[in-house]
């Protein structure tokens, strides 16, 4: 685990390092002759490629089609501002990030229209756009020549920096393989950084990510973006190593072997998709006579892997992923269930200060009502959450219980009336402002990001308190180093507070692997880490035996009494409401039938009618 | 004046003709996208491969492209064949590709089809060459009957047969869907796939069927749009299958009707751009307004705009 925190720190592992090294250095040195080399070239701009495609993809989860196009922006700005084709001849060292960042600027233009789209029509929008590139590109040779047309652009000027030429086929490599590099450390310091945790969270529920205070629009426009500048960075390298330019290098073909690059590597992970991108580029050349066969076999990959292993081929290789304890034993190697932890610890708490409902109100619920379609979900509803209180909500099924919630979250936009927080109107805040202006939510039937670890789980929800951009993220800065320090210890002082339950091997054990109990907890513990003052609980014991009711009772009470949380809460277990609640407001059908402390709501004549039903004329007769 | 509104004339019906295909092959997509929510990628290619199957009915049952048979005959068993051969191939990738991912996430799912799509065009490209595949049909028309002049508008026979086919080809689905048990059946697979299958629907059973009636019509607009252009070759299936899916998206993807309207107003679309611009830039128009609709009207001219549940 040490060693996992010191990798996150500085950067890659030192086997990854000497790979490169031995890339940059001895392997253009010792290569027979230049038809290898250019393959070796060839390779390292398809690491770069797929290391680029591998953040919208893999690690956010956007299936962009349109990457290849950026790819060729790249290129054609290379062409256009290294040759003799407009008389425009700007030194390497201008014109690369020159190019870089118009393909980012096109990436960020495609974005805005489309990043709200679902995943497959955001896929079709981008591949229409990336065909449209394509028919521009062989066709804006006439009436002025501007893309050259099917024979494209050549004969760039020579690669300068600082009086080092690049000339031949060695140079090139080495100057690729450092280009690569780059690529390489900028993606592995981002997946480490908030923002890689932000792009995660995002992959595996996006309707989660938003409600825990991640501007999901933001961010996807940004990995979609950065994609786009890493395809337009190597495709200015590729066009001066090939010293010519054609539509039919950015066609359908290759992005569909880029993404067999990644989907091979296993999506999201690094060093896979490095390999991935190895692999694809020097397995067909010892193919050679099967060529024909090629991209059929390609085909053939994407299918099998995707039915067969879609994590890719390398995700349980050791080197390639982390290697995870046994989940069963803790760090000492013994065997422990977390129960017997939880109860052998002590109590301590009993001498804090104790937080008791106050007078102040926090959140105002201002005659709110939402109909779907002819059914109204909420009726103007009113009440009042007073300062450390706790508030519990209960009602039959179809109430509109969680349909408050996701009002009060952002979720949903109610028809009429208001929610004021702290004299501020958010009635129109979206999820991620609700989340960052203090009101933090659990999900009924729990939606957390099941493939990420628990304290990863935990981290993302420091998104919307940590600021570190992606200057800070990639240079690792003082800010990123302070705050990735702070999120670490945080996450960790988090899930201390629920016994030894998420402690110790669970940190890094994956969501999908908890207890259902455990998970409810994890999903309070994500709400809890981005420091809110309201925690909105829905149905925090559902599906817990009555033994864990009664814990998670004792740490709801616990969680109000000692750290100080208002917290509204939907619940049906009617012993957990009585032993927690302050007040407790009734609703049926989406209005408010009473309210009050819970004996005096237990005892009401309607109450009983909207859970056990109106007596019948039988009953009254008898 | 009169000479443009002639030639909007003629467009028209070029928009009509090509816009009746357009609407077959959305019809598949919209149908599989109705049952699985998955964009079948690969649809594309199976309306390739079923103007190849044609290419060879013709060639086998031609010497020296003269049909050794009745004319009506060849050119039904073409269609016949092709739509037959398309949906057992539409089968095939729904055995082999997608049901194995049937829980899988929808972003897998897409990208095997993109492994199907990939697959077929280059199996294709592999055992029948890149070479334009020509179709001789000078012999299978008569003389007489080549060329209709209506009030100075051309229409060639080709493109009758092609809008008379496309439109019986509508017609029997929309009995299908509306009259029959399974067509019933369909629509309730469509609308929840897991209360479907509560109510004693083999949804295994109505997803294949689904796969099977979309594939067979692909396979039918392939093989009429490579008579009405008398060529095909290994690629032609990408474009179409974007057609396809533009029309499709245009009317609200998942529903039939909206997909049959979505591939007409697409074709006449294409063809009255053709007018104004040049025709290297048909194509631009077909995207452009796809990305349009998908931005500003993601449900489509006819679809419904559904809420998340949460």
């Amino acid at each position: 685990m040490k060693r996992f925190n010191l990798q996150s720190l500085i950067g890659p592992n030192s086997a990854t390092i000497i790979f490169f090294v031995l890339s940059m250095v001895v392997i253009p040195s010792i290569l027979p002759n230049n038809y290898w080399q250019s393959i070796f070239s060839t390779t390292g701009v398809y690491v770069m490629l797929a290391l680029g495609l591998n953040i919208v993809a893999g690690f956010t989860g956007l299936l962009d089609l349109s990457y290849i196009a950026f790819f060729g922006i790249g290129s054609y700005t290379f062409a256009f501002l290294c040759s003799s084709h407009f008389g425009i001849h700007l030194p390497f060292l201008v014109a690369l990030p020159i190019c870089a960042l118009t393909a980012m600027a096109s990436g960020f233009l495609l974005g805005l229209t489309s990043i709200r789209l679902r995943g497959d029509y955001l896929a079709i929008v981008t591949l229409a756009f990336a065909q449209i590139f394509r028919l521009l590109l062989l066709n804006l040779d006439a009436p002025v020549n501007i893309t050259g047309g099917v024979n494209g652009i050549y004969a760039f000027d020579m690669i300068n920096i600082f009086s080092l030429k690049v000339i031949t086929p060695e140079n090139y490599s080495s100057l690729i393989w450092t280009c690569a590099l780059l690529v390489f450390i900028v993606s592995f310091r981002l997946k480490n950084s908030r923002i890689g945790r932000g792009w995660n969270a995002i992959r595996e529920d996006e309707l989660a990510a938003n409600t825990i205070g991640i501007n999901t629009t933001r961010m996807k426009l940004y990995s979609f973006a950065s994609g786009a500048l890493i395809a337009g960075f190597s495709g200015a390298v590729f066009a001066s190593f090939q010293d010519s330019v054609f539509p039919n290098s950015f066609g359908f073909q290759q992005l569909v072997i880029v993404y067999c690059m990644v989907i091979i590597g296993g999506l999201g992970n690094i060093y896979g998709v490095i390999a991935g991108a190895v692999i694809l580029t020097v397995l067909p050349e010892f193919l050679r006579e099967y060529g024909g066969l090629r991209m059929m076999i390609y085909g053939v990959v994407l299918v099998s892997i995707m039915a067969i292993r879609p994590q890719g081929l390398f995700s349980a290789i050791p080197g390639f992923t982390r290697f995870i304890k046994r989940p069963d034993k803790d760090e000492t190697g013994k065997l422990r269930a977390s129960t017997d932890l939880y109860y052998s610890q002590k109590n301590d708490e009993t001498d804090k200060v104790k937080y008791t409902k106050q007078a102040d109100t926090l959140l105002k619920i201002r005659n709110i009502s939402l109909n779907f379609g002819g059914l109204k979900a909420i009726d103007d509803l009113d009440f009042d959450l007073h300062k450390n209180e706790i508030l519990s909500i209960i009602g039959p099924n179809g109430a509109g219980k969680s349909t408050l919630f996701n009002i009060i979250s952002g979720i949903y936009q109610s028809d009429h009336g208001k929610v004021i927080y702290r004299d501020k109107d958010i009635s129109f805040f979206k999820p991620h402002m609700v989340a960052k202006a203090g009101i933090a939510r659990t999900f009924q039937n729990l939606r957390l990001f099941n493939e990420l670890s628990v304290i990863d789980n935990i981290k993302i929800s420091r998104f919307c308190r940590t600021k570190a951009f992606f200057f800070s993220a990639i240079l690792n800065l003082k800010l990123n180093k302070q705050e990735e320090k702070q999120t670490d210890e945080k996450a960790k002082e988090i899930l201390n507070m629920f016994g030894q339950r998420l402690t110790g091997y669970r940190y890094h054990q994956k969501v999908s692997h908890l207890s259902y109990a455990n998970r409810r907890r994890v999903e309070i513990a994500r709400a809890m880490a981005t420091d809110p003052q309201i925690l909105l609980l829905d149905e925090p014991s559902a599906g817990m035996n009555p033994q864990e009711t009664l814990e998670i009772t004792k740490f709801i009470k616990k969680l109000r009494d000692y750290y100080g949380y208002t917290i509204l809460v939907i619940e049906h277990k009617l012993n957990l409401v009585k032993a927690v609640s302050d007040r407790v407001i009734v609703i049926d059908h989406g209005k408010k039938i009473c309210e009050g402390s819970y004996d005096n709501v237990a005892e009401n004549p309607l109450v009983v009618e909207a859970y056990l039903g109106k007596k019948g004329k039988k009953g009254n007769e008898k | 004046m009169e000479d443009i509104l002639g030639q909007l004339a003629q467009q028209a019906v070029n928009g009509i003709t090509i816009g009746g295909v357009y609407a077959l092959i959305a019809i598949g997509y919209t149908m599989v996208y109705g049952v699985l929510s998955m964009l079948n990628f690969a649809h594309g290619e199976i309306y390739m491969v079923g103007g190849f199957v044609g290419w060879w009915v013709l060639q086998i049952f031609s010497v020296n492209h003269v049909p050794v048979m009745n004319a009506a005959l060849l050119i039904s068993f073409m269609i016949v064949l092709s739509m037959g051969i398309s949906a057992l191939l539409g089968f095939l990738i729904e055995r082999i590709a997608y049901r194995p991912l049937r829980n899988a996430p929808r972003m897998n799912l897409l990208l095997s089809s993109f492994g199907v799509s990939i697959f077929i065009q280059n199996f294709v490209l592999y055992f029948q060459g890149a070479k334009v595949k020509v179709f001789h049909i000078s012999h299978l028309i008569p003389e007489g009957l080549r060329v209709f002049h209506i009030g100075g508008v051309v229409i060639s026979f080709m493109r009758i047969l092609v809008i008379v086919t496309c439109f019986i080809c509508m017609v029997v689905l929309t009995l299908i869907i509306k009259k029959t048990n399974i067509g019933k059946s369909i629509r309730a697979t469509a609308q929840d796939i897991e209360a479907a299958a509560f109510m004693g629907i083999n949804t295994d059973k109505i997803i294949v069927i689904v796969f099977l009636i979309g594939s067979a019509l692909g396979g039918a607009a392939g093989i009429l749009v490579s008579l009405l252009f008398t060529q095909v070759d290994y690629y032609v299936g990408f474009q179409a299958g974007i057609k396809g899916f533009t029309a499709a998206v245009l009317g609200g993807i998942g529903s039939i009707p909206g997909a049959m309207a979505g591939g007409i107003l697409l074709g006449l679309c294409e063809a009255m751009a053709v007018t104004f611009f040049p025709s290297a830039y048909k194509d631009v128009v077909a995207f452009v307004i796809l990305i349009a609709v998908l931005i500003f009207r993601p449900q489509g001219l006819m679809g419904e705009k559904i809420r998340e549940k949460v």
